[in-house]
C-alpha cells in the first residue's frame, strides 16, 4: 500500500473542455478517500487520471513516491500496480471466476501453485470461498462485484481505485457491501480512492471526503468537518441541502434581499460585513406551528428521524427538519439557530467560474 | 378462446366469459375473437405458409418423387459441388479476415479519416455481385490495360480474374463489408471497462486485446463466416461471369445450364434434387449459427465508450495501407466500368479520340434495356409494397404481442434469407405450372416476396423488440381492444422501420439477377438479365454502360435509404 500525491493537476479534453483544473490532493498510506460531486464535476476524470487512462495536461501524479504521470513521465495503467473495481463490475464473461481473479497474477508471472493459493485467499476475503470454477453468468450482481473486488485485490495493489463500485447494486445489498468494504479496507490497511455520486455513502465510509465541482476541489475534510463547517455555500448546499440566502450583514444582524427575512447576529458564525451569503443547514432551522407565522409548509416527507420539510419563507425555499409531520399549507414560525456567513462572491456557481 | 395463443387477449376475454350469462357466452366469445389479434395472426400464418412453407415442401417432395438421387453422384454435380464448397468457404474466410481487420482499425484505432473510410469500405454492399464481376473484368480481365501491358512486356498476363481464384476474389470483395459491419457492431457492444480491467491487472494494450477482446469477438466472427458461406453458395452472377469462361462450374451455374439446355432428361427433378441438398446445407448453417448464438456470453451495457488506441508511429503506415486496400477494392471497379462504357469496343484504349457516349446512350435507350428496366421496376415496386405490408403485420405481431407461436412465425418469415436464391427459384419453377403462373412475370414477383420478406421483418424486428410492450398495455388500459392496440400503437410504431425495409426490398429486387435468370419467361426480362445477356453475347461495353448506370443509381438510392432511418430514430 502506498500514498498518492497529486500536484496542480489539470486535464483538458481534446474538445477544449476542462476536466480538471489545478487539483492538489494527497492521499496518505492506508487512507480511504472518497471523491464526490455533481455529474460532470471531474471526480471520474480524477480517478481515471490516477489509473492512467487519461494523461494530465499539466501537473503530476505520484504513487508511493514514484512519478507516474506529468513532468515527462507517462507510466501506462498496466505498470502502475493498481487495483480497480468498475461500476459494471467488468468481470470477463469468457473466463470462470478463478481465471478472472488469477489474471493479474498470471501477468505478474506468479508461479502456478502460489497463484492458486492467492486466488483462494482473495475469494475467501470477499466472501466467495471455493467459487473458482463458477461461470460469471451464474453469479448475482453482488457476487460479480465481489469477484471484481477479489481480482482487484489479489495482486496486492499499491492503491485500490473504486469507480462507483457499489452504485449498480440494490439498496440493502449495497449497504452490506459498504460495511464489508470498510472492514476489509481497515484490516488490510488499503489505500483507497473511491468515486461515488452517493453523498451518504461517501460520508459513511471515507476517512476524508473530497468535494469536486467544475473540475476544481471545493473542500477536502473529514465527514464531520464537511457537515458542520463547510467552507463554501456550494459544499453546504451539495452535502447538506443547506438554504443559501443572499443579503446584507449589518451590526444588527443579517437582512436577506427583499427584506422579509432577518437573522440575529448571535446566530451567525464567521465575520463577514456588507454583502454576504448565509448558508443555513436544515438541522439548524426550528419551526413551530403558528397560525400567525411568516412561513408556509410546501412539502413534508416522512423520514426516519422526523420529517424533511420544505418551507416558503418570504419567497425563499428553505429546507428544515421537524419532529412531527406538518400538513402542506400549514403556517409555521421559523427560528434559525445557526447560520454560516460567506462573502457574497462565494455564492457564484463554481461550475460557471471554471468552465 | 384466444387465451391459449394470445396472452394480451386473455385477460378481458376470460373475465367476461366467466361473468356473462350462459346464453350470451357464445356471442361474447365471437365478438372477443374479432376484437382480438387472432384473425390477424391467422392471416399472417397463411401468407407465410404459402410464400415460404409451400415452395420448400414442393422442392423437397419433387426431389424425392423424381428419384434422381443418383445425379448427385454424377461427375458434373460432384465437380460443381466441390467448386461451390471451396469457393464459398474460402470466400467467406477471406471476407471475415479482411472485414474483421478493417472493423478493428475503424472502431479501435485513431487512423485519420475513419468516417470516410467506413463509408467507402461499405460501398461494395451497394453493388450487385454481377455488376461487380463485370466491373472487375475491366480491371483484371485478360484484355484489361494492366494485363495487356504485362503481356506485351513479359509475355503473359499478370493475373486473370477468370477462373476459380477470380470467383473467390470477388466473393471476398462482396462479402467483406458484411463481416466488417457485424464485427464492428460486436466491437461497439463490448464494454470498454472489460479491457480497462485487464490493463489495470497488468496487461499491455495488445495483450488486453488478445486476452479479452478477441475471445469475446469469436461469436461475431463465426456468425459472419457462416452467413457469408451460405450466401456465397447461392451466388449466380459471379461464378457465371468469371467462373464459366475457365470452366469453373458451381452448383448455381450448373442448375442454370440444366434449366436452359436439355442436358439431362428431367431437368426440374434434377435441379430440385440439387436444390434440396443446398437447402439442407443452408439449414445446417442456420442451426450452427443458432448454436453459436446460444453460447454467446451475456454482456452488460457498456458504462463507457471503448477508447481508441493511439497507433503512434504506426498510425500513418496503417492508415495508408487501409486506404490503399479499400480504395483499390471500391474505386478501381467503378473507374473500370466507366472506362469500358466510354470506349467503342473492348481493348480500345481510352483517349480523346476514342471516347464515346454511344454505349451509355444505347444502354439507356435500347428497347432491350428499356423493357428490362420497366419489368424490373414494376416487379420491384410490387414486391416492395407486398413485403412492406406483410412484413409490418408479421413484424409487429411477433414483437408487440405475447404468444407462443411468435418465435415460429418470425423464424418462418426470415428463413428464406438464409436459403440460396437458387433454391427459391427452383421451388417456384416447380409450383408455377400448377397455379397458372408458368411463363409469366408474376412467378418472379412471388419469388421476390418469398426471398425478401425477411428484409422487412428484420427491419421491423430489430427496433421494436428492444422496447417493452408497455405502450400497448397503456392503450389497453385506455380502453383499446387488442386489435385496436395492435393497429393504433404497434403498427404505427413499426411503420417507419417497415418502410425503410421496403425501400431496401425495392433496391435489392430492382438489381437482382439469380432469381430472374432462372425464372426467365418470354416478355419478363429483368434489368439484371438484360445486362447478363449483353455480357454473355460479348457486348462488354454495352453491358458495362448499363452496369455503370445500375451501380450509380444503386449507390445513390441505397445511400439515401441507409441514411433515412438513422435520422428518423
Amino acid at each position: 500500500m502506498a500514498s498518492v500525491d497529486i500536484r496542480s493537476l489539470s486535464v483538458r479534453f481534446p474538445d477544449g473542455t476542462a476536466g480538471l483544473a489545478d487539483v492538489d490532493l494527497q492521499v496518505a498510506d492506508g487512507e480511504l478517500v472518497a471523491l464526490v460531486g455533481p455529474s460532470g464535476s471531474g471526480k471520474t476524470t480524477l480517478l481515471r487520471t490516477i489509473a492512467g487512462f487519461l494523461a494530465p495536461t499539466s501537473g503530476t501524479v505520484a504513487i508511493a513516491g514514484e512519478h507516474v504521470a506529468g513532468d515527462g513521465a507517462n507510466v501506462p495503467p498496466e505498470r502502475r500496480r493498481l487495483g480497480m473495481v468498475f461500476q459494471s463490475h467488468a468481470v470477463w464473461p469468457h473466463w470462470d471466476v478463478g481465471r478472472n481473479v488469477a489474471y493479474p497474477l498470471r501477468l505478474a508471472r506468479v508461479p502456478r501453485l502460489e497463484r492458486a493459493a492467492r486466488v483462494a485467499e482473495a475469494l475467501e476475503l470477499v466472501g466467495l470461498p471455493g467459487a473458482e470454477r463458477r461461470d460469471p453468468a451464474t453469479l448475482s450482481g453482488g457476487q460479480r462485484q465481489r469477484v471484481a473486488l477479489a481480482r482487484a485485490l489479489v495482486a496486492r495493489p499499491r492503491v485500490l481505485l473504486l469507480d462507483e463500485a457499489l452504485s449498480a447494486l440494490d439498496e440493502p445489498l449495497r449497504d452490506r457491501l459498504r460495511l464489508e468494504l470498510r472492514g476489509l479496507v481497515r484490516s488490510l490497511g488499503l489505500t483507497v480512492v473511491h468515486v461515488t455520486h452517493d453523498r451518504a455513502e461517501a460520508l459513511a465510509i471515507a476517512d476524508r471526503v473530497v468535494v469536486l465541482d467544475g473540475g476544481r476541489i471545493q473542500q477536502v475534510a473529514t465527514p464531520e468537518t464537511l457537515l458542520h463547517a463547510p467552507t463554501s455555500p456550494f459544499v453546504a448546499r451539495f452535502l447538506s441541502d443547506a438554504t443559501v440566502l443572499a443579503g446584507t450583514r449589518t451590526t444588527a444582524g443579517f437582512v436577506a434581499d427583499g427584506g422579509g427575512i432577518r437573522i440575529a447576529d448571535a446566530a451567525i458564525e464567521r465575520r463577514v460585513d456588507g454583502a454576504a451569503a448565509l448558508a443555513v443547514l436544515p438541522g439548524d432551522v426550528a419551526i413551530v406551528a403558528d397560525d400567525h407565522g411568516d412561513a408556509t409548509v410546501t412539502s413534508a416527507l416522512f423520514a426516519r428521524d422526523g420529517s424533511d420539510v420544505v418551507l416558503d419563507w418570504h419567497g425563499v425555499e428553505v429546507r428544515c427538519t421537524a419532529p412531527w409531520r406538518p400538513v402542506v399549507g400549514e403556517r409555521v414560525a421559523v427560528s434559525v439557530r445557526r447560520a454560516l456567513a460567506f462573502a457574497a462572491d462565494a455564492v457564484a456557481e463554481p461550475t460557471e467560474a471554471a468552465a | 378462446m384466444p387465451s391459449s395463443s394470445d396472452v394480451i387477449d386473455a385477460g378481458p376475454a376470460a373475465r367476461r366469459a366467466r361473468v356473462a350469462a350462459p346464453g350470451a357466452l357464445r356471442v361474447g366469445r365471437v365478438r372477443d375473437l374479432l376484437r382480438g389479434t387472432v384473425p390477424v395472426r391467422v392471416v399472417a400464418w397463411v401468407a407465410v405458409a404459402a410464400l415460404v412453407g409451400v415452395p420448400l415442401v414442393a422442392v423437397l417432395s419433387l426431389a424425392i418423387a423424381s428419384g434422381q438421387i443418383g445425379i448427385l453422384a454424377s461427375e458434373d454435380v460432384a465437380v460443381a459441388a466441390w467448386h461451390s464448397a471451396v469457393s464459398s468457404v474460402l470466400g467467406a474466410a477471406g471476407a471475415v479476415v479482411l472485414g474483421g481487420a478493417l472493423a478493428i482499425v475503424l472502431e479501435r484505432t485513431d487512423v485519420p479519416g475513419r468516417a470516410a473510410l467506413r463509408l467507402l469500405a461499405c460501398s461494395p454492399l451497394l453493388m450487385p455481385p454481377f455488376v461487380g464481376a463485370i466491373a472487375w473484368i475491366g480491371v483484371a480481365g485478360p484484355m484489361s490495360p494492366v494485363n495487356r501491358w504485362w503481356t506485351e512486356t513479359f509475355g503473359g498476363p499478370l493475373w486473370s480474374i477468370y477462373g476459380g481464384d477470380g470467383v473467390v476474389f470477388l466473393l471476398v470483395v462482396h462479402g467483406y463489408p458484411v463481416a466488417m459491419l457485424i464485427v464492428g457492431a460486436a466491437l461497439r457492444r463490448l464494454p470498454a471497462d472489460l479491457e480497462q480491467a485487464a490493463r489495470i491487472a497488468g496487461a499491455s494494450t495488445l495483450r488486453a486485446f488478445a486476452a479479452v477482446v478477441v475471445p469475446l469477438l469469436r461469436p461475431a466472427l463465426l456468425s459472419s463466416a457462416t452467413l457469408l458461406a451460405v450466401s456465397n453458395l447461392a451466388d449466380f452472377g459471379i461464378p457465371s461471369i468469371v467462373g464459366l469462361p475457365e470452366r469453373f462450374t458451381t452448383l448455381s451455374t450448373l442448375v442454370y445450364r440444366y434449366l436452359q439446355s436439355a442436358t439431362v432428361d428431367d431437368p426440374l427433378g434434377a435441379v430440385a434434387t440439387i436444390g434440396s441438398v443446398l437447402l439442407a446445407v443452408a439449414l445446417a448453417g442456420l442451426v450452427a449459427d443458432a448454436l453459436i448464438g446460444r453460447r454467446r456470453v451475456e454482456l452488460d451495457a457498456g458504462a463507457s465508450a471503448p477508447a481508441r488506441t493511439p497507433l503512434g508511429a504506426w498510425r500513418l503506415p496503417i492508415a495508408a495501407g487501409s486506404w490503399i486496400v479499400v480504395a483499390a477494392l471500391t474505386v478501381l471497379p467503378i473507374v473500370a466500368l466507366a472506362t469500358q462504357s466510354l470506349v467503342p469496343a473492348a481493348g480500345v484504349p481510352l483517349t480523346w479520340e476514342t471516347v464515346t457516349l454511344d454505349n451509355l446512350v444505347r444502354a439507356v435507350t435500347s428497347e432491350h434495356a428499356l423493357a428490362g428496366m420497366r419489368t424490373s421496376i414494376m416487379l420491384a415496386v410490387l414486391a416492395a409494397v407486398v413485403c412492406t405490408v406483410l412484413g409490418l403485420v408479421v413484424g409487429a405481431l411477433v414483437t408487440r404481442t405475447r404468444s407462443r407461436d411468435n418465435r415460429a412465425l418470425h423464424a418462418a418469415a426470415i428463413v428464406p434469407q438464409a436459403i440460396p436464391g437458387l433454391v427459391i427459384a427452383v421451388a417456384w419453377l416447380v409450383i408455377a405450372p400448377r397455379i397458372g403462373l408458368f411463363d409469366t412475370p408474376w412467378i418472379i414477383l412471388v419469388a421476390y416476396v418469398t426471398a425478401f420478406l425477411g428484409l422487412v421483418v428484420q427491419a421491423v424486428h430489430a427496433p421494436l423488440s428492444a422496447t417493452s410492450t408497455t405502450a400497448e398495455e397503456a392503450a389497453r388500459v385506455a380502453g383499446a381492444s387488442p386489435l385496436r392496440a395492435l393497429v393504433d400503437v404497434s403498427w404505427r410504431m413499426a411503420t417507419p422501420a417497415a418502410i425503410a425495409g421496403g425501400v431496401l426490398v425495392l433496391l435489392t429486387a430492382a438489381r437482382e439477377l439469380t432469381l430472374s435468370a432462372l425464372l426467365l419467361s418470354p416478355g419478363a426480362q429483368t434489368l439484371g438479365v438484360a445486362i447478363f445477356n449483353l455480357q454473355q453475347a460479348g457486348d462488354y461495353n454495352a453491358a458495362s454502360a448499363l452496369s455503370l448506370v445500375v451501380a450509380l443509381v444503386g449507390l445513390a438510392g441505397l445511400g439515401l435509404a441507409a441514411r433515412t432511418p438513422q435520422e428518423r430514430s
